[in-house]
């Protein structure tokens, strides 16, 4: 499908900048939240980042890295950005009965204005959009960037996933029991026997085209169902690896969104009775918390491993650090309804 | 690549419940925008509104919908999906296939319930019905299970070019053989919102819109939802053709975050877009739907990025004069209006204008005519330097 | 008499220019670093304001000392630097 060149990521964890990542060493959360380890944002004009909420604060700096290489377009997949200026918006109108009102939280509630501030910021005038999907949202970002390099082979393209943690997630979302109600840590996230995870947050940008050369990994394909069954959702990742992988191929590391939440276990038990032994299962929600668009840390940890042929040891649940990793499987899962599968392959 | 045809289409808005009635008052002239007192806000009764006039609750009985946690935003987005998808005559193994996508377009979603949102995100209550209502997503996901979807299900949000986006995306699902028929459009509802925000941004007008006029004032903001059915070539044994979707362009103005470049840059780059997209050149588009929200900004610029790509633009005219600005819903209602300008062969009268815009010189068409049409274009710019233009074709 | 209505104008100056930091959240600014006759609009010598600022100032001039500007283009004339809307402060105010 396309070619990843470049990668940045803010999260949690230490993963920004490039040259400070460090994955063997674990933030830990705290109230059941994992936050993006904030940059500082010094490259960001005072003028534009006094008006930023948080969503664009985290996109905009991750993407300033890429911009240079001037991609052809800015594609980006996001659940909630600018749910907090909407929250803080409708306080004002009842604050004031609709009165006079200022009107800097209402500009900053639309969720494109994390892709409209990056295109503002760098003069890109080219292809702008923002999918807001839910926990489809990074995936059919992917999936346009996909399409558009297939309609424009030679163009490079910016493409991420960004979401915050916010009021609204963590009342609304704690109300449906999607949050743990008792205290939990990331380090022992996977122990809990309890319905919810914890909240996290980030935004991870890649910079793709069609490209092989040079390339620090392949993105080779993708498939997204809406399913509450383990077996229909195992039985899609069946035919997802029949349909890509070859003779011979294997996947050697399974990556999943497991998150601590004891409703979801039966996907990912489903998912990985289908590996044989040869695959290494791997989670990353311990890291990253569980958002939207986790999906799009899993994919910049994929980028990781590939590069760097390397798995930190508190990510791995079965199996062992293998000396090659050559295909890699991510599984995500949101709410226990939207599934996706991502195939990621090192460069041959 | 395969070809896009659009062989149905539902909608609704202030002049319809359906693509007949939409016709019907677009025909005759019809403003649906007024100063009513149904809307929960206080600004309701002073500032004029595109409003449906279907209550929430008349709209479930309607459509037998008893699940508490349904919202407007989703009836509308049903009233008018159903609709399109009989006029397709999708059936039900065609709704459940693989290769049948969902690609919807919203701003509000179910902010429409500000109120409720504001108290469960405050935690003021235990929770109400509508906790998975609010999310940007709710509004699709809502369609994806009443439909059984099992293809590919998006929802996108830049603002007001929102819904046209979604046409554009579900065009490119089929052309690059992803899906085989999308439905396609977008939805919002008043909301006491959006009101305050355009409020406190001073666009709204407190007299009914002008578009393209000297003494426009500012836009009129409305509700409605509409959903084309797309389809590739292969599908289309008898059935109805309404157009071709033959382009479509995406540009970023990249110049402020709530306002167009003086010289349209966006606009500019995405009617060319499309007719790049389309391999036509200017001279072969018949009529344009602007964007014409009747603000100050947008008219002019729009006018001025009309004058540097075609020199002598083609007859245009914006609805928003009989709709309001429907927001997240006005891409896909004015793809709708286009397609009706080229089946009939007929373009409606803009409403309300009475002098060209001093500098641009540029008259909407003021009368409703019978006309020959092969190509029409439909503008749609947002918040966020979002524009994007699309082009149908006669079939 | 209201005794807000007596404040001299180099103290309305200095609380004026405060009021602004915090509304539009002018991190990097200081009340010191704002001349009185220094453009708020514009990059290079003014303070970088842009058109969404001059809304949120005129809100801030509403909630603050009771001015209603309901045309942005006669805001626009006022919210020059501090000494125009100060002037206009003092002619206009009703709290």
């Amino acid at each position: 499908m396309l070619f990843i060149h470049q990668t940045t990521c803010i999260s949690p964890q230490q993963t920004f900048p490039e040259k400070d990542i460090n994955l063997e060493y674990l933030y830990e959360s705290s109230d059941n939240k994992l936050k993006a380890r904030d940059p500082g944002y010094e490259n960001i004009p005072a003028n534009q980042l006094r008006k930023m909420g948080k969503s664009v604060r985290l996109g905009m700096g991750a993407a300033l890295p890429l911009i240079p290489k001037d991609p052809k377009g800015i594609i980006i997949g996001t659940a909630n950005a600018g749910m907090e200026e909407s929250i803080e918006f409708m306080k004002q109108i009842i604050d004031h009965n609709e009165g006079i009102l200022s009107p800097g939280t209402f500009v900053q509630s639309t969720p494109n204005t994390i892709a409209s501030q990056i295109s503002l910021y760098s003069g890109n005038k080219g292809y702008n959009i923002t999918h807001v999907h839910a926990g489809m949202a990074f995936e059919n970002a992917l999936l346009d960037t996909a399409m558009l390099i297939k309609e424009n082979p030679l163009n490079t393209y910016l493409v991420g996933g960004v979401d915050e943690i916010g009021t609204k997630n963590h009342n609304i979302d704690r109300l449906q029991s999607w949050y743990k109600k008792e205290l939990v840590s990331n380090i022992h996230l996977y122990e809990a026997d309890s319905p919810g995870s914890i909240a996290g947050e980030g935004a991870a940008m890649f910079l793709v085209n069609g490209n092989k050369t040079n390339a620090m990994a392949r993105f080779k394909a993708l498939t997204t169902l809406y399913s509450e069954d383990e077996d229909i959702v195992a039985g899609r990742m069946q035919w997802f690896l029949d349909d890509q992988l070859r003779t011979g191929e294997n996947i050697d590391l399974l990556l999943t969104g497991e998150n601590g939440d004891d409703r979801l276990l039966k996907f990912f038990s489903a998912c990985e009775s289908i590996m044989d032994n040869e695959t290494t299962v791997a989670r990353f929600k311990h890291m990253c918390g569980e958002y939207p668009t986790a999906s799009s840390f899993a994919l910049w940890i994929a980028c990781q491993v590939l590069t760097n042929q390397a798995l930190p040891q508190h990510m791995i649940k079965k199996g062992s650090i293998k000396k090659e990793y050559k295909n890699l499987l991510i599984y995500n899962n949101y709410k226990g309804m939207q599934h996706s599968f991502m195939l990621v392959s090192k460069i041959s | 690549m395969s070809k896009v045809f659009v062989t149905g289409i539902g909608m609704i808005s202030a002049i319809g419940n359906t693509l007949g009635e939409n016709r019907t008052s677009l025909l005759q002239g019809i403003c649906g925008i007024t100063k009513t007192k149904n809307l929960p806000s206080r600004h309701s009764g002073i500032l004029p509104f595109g409003e449906i006039f279907i209550d929430t609750q008349t709209l479930k009985e309607k459509w037998k919908v008893t699940d508490e946690g349904v919202t407007r935003t989703m009836l509308l987005a049903l009233h008018a999906s159903q609709e399109a998808i009989q006029d397709a005559r999708l059936s039900h193994s065609q709704l459940i296939a693989n290769d049948t996508a969902l690609v919807n377009a919203t701003t509000v979603g179910g902010i429409c319930l500000m109120d409720e949102f504001f108290r469960d995100v405050n935690k003021e209550s235990n929770g109400s019905p509508y906790l998975s209502s609010y999310e940007m997503a709710s509004v699709t996901r809502y369609l994806r299970s009443l439909y059984k979807i099992n293809g590919i299900v998006n929802t996108i949000n830049t603002a007001c070019s929102s819904s046209a986006n979604a046409i554009m995306y579900g065009a490119r699902l089929i052309r690059n053989g992803l899906a085989s028929r999308v439905i396609a459009g977008g939805v919002d509802s008043l909301s006491k919102f959006t009101i305050n925000g355009f409020n406190s941004l001073h666009l709204l007008s407190t007299e009914i819109c002008t578009p393209f006029d000297a003494n426009r004032k500012g836009l009129n903001l409305g509700e409605a939802a509409a959903f084309l059915i797309l389809e590739n070539e292969e599908e289309l044994k008898g059935k109805k053709l309404y157009a071709e979707l033959t382009g479509y362009g995406n540009s970023n103005d990249a110049f402020h975050p709530s306002s167009l470049s003086r010289e349209g840059d966006g606009p500019y780059l995405a009617m060319g877009g499309a007719l790049a997209s389309a391999g036509l050149d200017k001279k072969e588009i018949g009529f344009i739907n602007a964007h014409g929200t009747g603000t100050e900004n947008n008219d002019e610029v729009e006018s001025r990025a009309m004058l540097r790509l075609f020199g002598d633009p083609p007859p245009f005219s914006s609805t928003k004069s009989n709709t309001g600005h429907t927001l997240g819903a006005s891409g896909a209602i004015e793809a709708a209006y286009s397609i009706l300008n080229l089946t009939h062969q007929e373009i409606y009268a803009g409403l309300h204008f009475k002098q060209p815009i001093p500098g641009t010189g540029l008259r909407p068409v003021t009368t409703t005519q019978r006309i020959s049409l092969q190509h029409t274009m439909s503008n749609s710019f947002g918040f966020g330097g979002n524009c994007t233009s699309l082009i149908f074709s006669k079939a | 008499m209201n005794q807000m209505n007596t404040m001299e104008t180099g103290q309305l100056k200095q609380q004026l220019k405060e009021q602004i930091i915090k509304f539009l959240n002018l991190t990097s600014v200081t009340p010191d670093n704002i001349k009185d006759d220094q453009p708020l609009f514009g990059e290079g010598e003014g303070l970088g304001l842009d058109s969404i600022d001059s809304l949120e100032l005129i809100v801030l001039l509403n909630r603050e000392y009771g001015i209603i500007i309901r045309d942005p283009k006669e805001g626009r004339k006022v919210l020059v630097d501090i000494n125009t809307i100060v002037a206009y402060i003092e002619k206009n105010r009703t709290k």
